[in-house]
């Protein structure tokens, strides 16, 4: 570890900025003390992608032998599991937080499970590729994508046999929204996707054989539609740009209070652009509106967030990285497994009763091993096998606390308000402070001391929300 | 460097602060009872991983349940006979007592259309009592919740677990997960943060900030309520030394406690008989039925039996045929009981039909949601209609 600098308080708008487009600000500080110079290097790193690799091509598609068939199902799991950690490791390394922090946006967005590695590697380097480029490319992408294709049953969606469901979950959830199109729009929209699938070696194929060649109207129009086209023409309604930009507004600034003008004026340029994502990103982290103070700390942390926040800030990793798996399926959101084409909870719906309570006893879990016997829930599917741990787990997150202790050396006063001004997004109350530091006095040295500060200011409702 | 000044802070704040830990009067109004249904109690017991139906409840009359199974098929020694058409599997011999007497209704073929075969969505489908075209984010408890629990408290319903289901997240009330009073009471009045959740008036009652203290000071409530209420009674009725068996252990005390919980919520999972089902499957059966009977006779024992409804189900049934690993594979309808006094007791409607099946699978008769409108509208004596999202025809089993 490099020799510690006195840790100053980066400006309100940069904490801002890492807090909403990254996921916090790294314990080695801040690499630029204004936003614009951030953005502009997040931007550039944004359009070269850093795709995920921890899974290998399969070999030559082979159905395994009945008696083989649990022993790869349990390989597949590993797989998956191995993906998921690399794209956790990869968020809290990056050198651009906000290509992670985008593609955690479309993942949830292009909500889908598979059970083979490789199609969900693929497709999260898909929304890696094209998730700053145009929209449009973005959609047709998924939209062929194996693993997509396959979630949303398109295999099974053939001329005089269509499958709806692919056709409906791109309107209703993938660009549309619900009540922007009739239930005649989806089977006529199905129509147009036939023969959609993919091969044995993960590629889209368009199996012309099983393609409706007939007439369709879709939307007032009227055609021999492919399902390009039908893509298009959803593109070409300004609902989609609107449903697009809202839905990123709420994940960058506020679930809850959203402009609905803002809305507006932003989506009218998002069309104009061509649906340009990097564009819409740019206009909103340069707006002043973006930086207004009522957002910042109203905004609660995903599990994702939290603990890539509770690393980034400690400079910390987890001793076992299994624990990464075990806190996610305890906070409920796994990566790569989100709950139903739908994605994941949103803003108060991370926490309940049970959830607050355990993201409150997260630190004291991980920086003092006080283990409390928490367990996750099972999924009832006998090939998740057990991702908890057998007998004794270790869920301690390696900090090194002395190099901490050296950045943060002040008196004991100043010591509390510089962690609470690098930890929190809005400062906490008084009597929180003064029983955090009464807490903290109880140590024997500056290190425990300043754990103790780092554990009580983690521990607070407000550790929740950036 | 550090000591002097900390030193000072311990002496002038640790007291000041911890000395004002009165619980606000308006967080005792958390503690309040639904009102509705009076004192009736709903419990719902999920099996996890979708339980094969034809060797639970058997029908041993049928050819072509034979004809089917040729390895898992069970034989004559192997069930407790029902009726002319149907039977129980011999590991759920402890329900069969409580069949005999009348308290347990079972009904086939419960489903809905569409069925999905994956775990998640059709668990998920259940959980949140919607169609299998929608995608709702809120359980069918929970939403019971929204619309009966003003100013009543989370623990209205709660899950016998470490973390909450979907099934128990409403919009605007979640319930609460318990698995054991005692822990919970320890994890929630850790002195810090009884001490956050004493005074939040500083924060702004608008933010999401507010709700966070808002949702501790409840759990901080709602754990001492439920732990002080706890101790009230202790049963003396045997459990099964099973994690199935202490989740219904709790359930027990807390009803034979007096707790004002409307809802109860456990799972028991190991139901996804993919490979070698014979045994595996009796052995969850014989947890499941066990610990039921043994709830079931510590209920009666505290004359609480006569307020309990208690409802099972589980995501799916399997397919009718069974795989070449001497398992079955995810199915479609499925049967559910019923455990109560008041209910109608035997088999409520017909039996599986395994000749005219839906790509091998059974096709549904009752969809779960009339099951659960029926719960709600003649049980929980509320308006059903908001809660599973539609009209669907309200049974007479109640």
């Amino acid at each position: 570890m490099s020799s510690p600098m006195p840790f100053s308080i980066p400006g309100d708008k940069v904490k801002y900025f890492y807090n909403r487009v990254g996921f916090g600000i790294p314990f080695r500080g801040p690499k630029s003390k204004n936003t614009s110079s951030l953005q502009n290097e997040w931007g550039n790193t944004s359009s070269k992608p850093q795709l995920l690799s921890s899974v290998e091509k399969p070999v030559a598609k082979e159905h395994p032998a009945p008696e083989k068939f649990k022993e790869a199902l349990q390989k597949s799991r590993q797989d998956l599991m191995k993906l998921n950690l690399a794209w956790m490791e990869q968020m809290r390394t990056t050198v651009s937080p906000l290509q992670e922090k985008m593609t955690l946006f479309w993942h949830d967005h292009f909500s889908c499970r598979t059970r083979i590695p490789y199609l969900a590697q693929q497709q999260n380097n898909t929304l890696r590729i094209f998730g700053f480029g145009k929209f449009e490319e973005l959609l047709m992408a998924v939209s062929k994508d194996p693993a997509m294709l396959q979630f949303l049953n398109n295999q099974q969606n053939k001329k005089g046999s269509p499958n709806e469901n692919f056709a409906r979950e791109v309107m209703e959830l993938f660009t549309l929204g619900r009540g922007n199109y009739s239930e005649h729009d989806i089977r006529e929209a199905a129509r147009a996707f036939t023969g959609w699938g993919f091969n044995g070696g993960g590629e889209f194929q368009f199996h012309s054989r099983q393609h409706d060649e007939e007439e369709k109207s879709f939307r007032g129009k009227t055609g021999n539609f492919s399902g390009e086209d039908i893509l298009h023409l959803i593109i070409e309604d300004p609902k989609t740009a609107h449903f697009i930009t809202k839905k990123i507004v709420r994940y960058f600034v506020s679930q809850e209070d959203v402009n609905p003008e803002l809305v507006e004026s932003l989506s009218a340029s998002f069309f104009q652009s061509g649906y340009d994502v990097e564009g819409l990103l740019h206009q909103i982290f340069s707006s002043d509106w973006f930086y207004e103070t009522r957002y910042a700390g109203n905004r609660i942390k995903s599990p994702t967030e939290l603990l890539l926040s509770i690393q980034n800030h400690t400079g910390g990793k987890f001793e076992n990285a299994q624990s990464l798996i075990f806190f996610q399926r305890a906070f409920g959101q796994l990566l790569f497994f989100p709950p139903n084409v739908g994605g994941w909870p949103k803003g108060q719906g991370w926490i309940d009763s049970s959830s607050l309570l355990l993201r409150m006893s997260l630190p004291q879990m991980i920086f003092h091993r006080q283990e409390n016997g928490f367990e996750a829930k099972d999924d009832g599917d006998v090939n998740s096998i057990n991702e908890s741990f057998h007998g004794k787990r270790n869920l301690s997150l390696v900090v090194d606390w002395e190099n901490i202790a050296r950045s943060f050396s002040r008196s004991a006063n100043e010591t509390v308000e510089l962690a609470e001004a690098f930890l929190l997004a809005r400062p906490t109350t008084k009597v929180n402070r003064e029983l955090i530091t009464s807490m903290a006095s109880k140590s024997t040295d500056d290190t425990e001391f300043v754990k103790k500060v780092f554990t009580g200011f983690m521990s607070l409702p407000e550790y929740q929300l950036c | 460097m550090m000591n002097l000044s900390r030193r000072d802070f311990l002496k002038t704040s640790l007291l000041a602060t911890t000395g004002s830990m009165l619980v606000p009067r308006f967080l005792k109004a958390w503690e309040n009872p639904i009102q509705r249904g009076s004192d009736r109690i709903l419990i719902v017991l999920q099996l996890s991983g979708g339980n094969d139906g034809l060797n639970t409840v058997v029908p041993y009359h049928n050819d072509l349940y034979y004809k089917w199974r040729p390895k898992l098929a069970l034989p004559p020694d192997k069930i407790i006979k029902l009726s002319d058409e149907l039977a129980l599997n011999n590991a759920l011999e402890k329900l069969h007592l409580l069949y005999d007497r009348g308290h347990v209704g079972i009904f086939n073929n419960v489903g809905y259309p569409n069925p999905d075969r994956s775990h998640f969505r059709s668990m998920d489908i259940w959980q949140s009592a919607s169609g299998s075209a929608e995608y709702v984010n809120t359980g069918w408890i929970g939403r019971y919740l929204d619309s009966q629990c003003d100013g009543c408290g989370a623990h209205s319903a709660i899950e016998i677990d470490d973390t909450l289901s979907l099934a128990l997240k409403g919009a605007s009330v979640k319930g609460m997960a318990v698995k054991d009073p005692a822990k919970l009471y320890r994890a929630a009045q850790a002195p810090f943060f009884k001490t956050l959740s004493s005074d939040f008036s500083l924060v702004h009652p608008e933010e999401n900030v507010a709700y966070l203290y808002k949702t501790l000071a409840e759990t901080v409530s709602n754990s001492d309520y439920i732990y002080s209420k706890s101790k009230v009674y202790q049963t003396k009725t045997e459990y099964p030394d099973t994690d199935f068996g202490k989740r219904l252990k709790t359930i027990g005390e807390l009803i034979g406690s007096g707790v004002n919980t409307r809802v109860y919520y456990a799972a028991l999972s190991g139901f996804d008989t993919h490979v070698r089902q014979s045994g595996t499957q009796e052995r969850q059966l014989k947890t499941f039925a066990d610990a039921v009977y043994a709830l079931v006779t510590d209920l009666e024992s505290t004359n609480n039996f006569e307020r309990v409804v208690i409802m099972t189900f589980s995501e799916f049934g399997r397919r009718v045929s069974e795989n070449a690993s001497g398992g079955t594979d995810h199915g479609t309808a499925n049967n559910l009981f019923l455990i109560g006094k008041k209910i109608s007791a035997g088999i409520l409607n017909e039996t599986p039909n395994l000749q005219d099946l839906d790509n091998n699978d059974l096709i549904f008769q009752i969809d779960f949601r009339s099951i659960y409108a029926t719960l709600l509208r003649k049980w929980l004596s509320v308006d059903e209609e908001n809660i599973v999202n539609g009209k669907f025809p309200v049974l007479d089993f109640i």
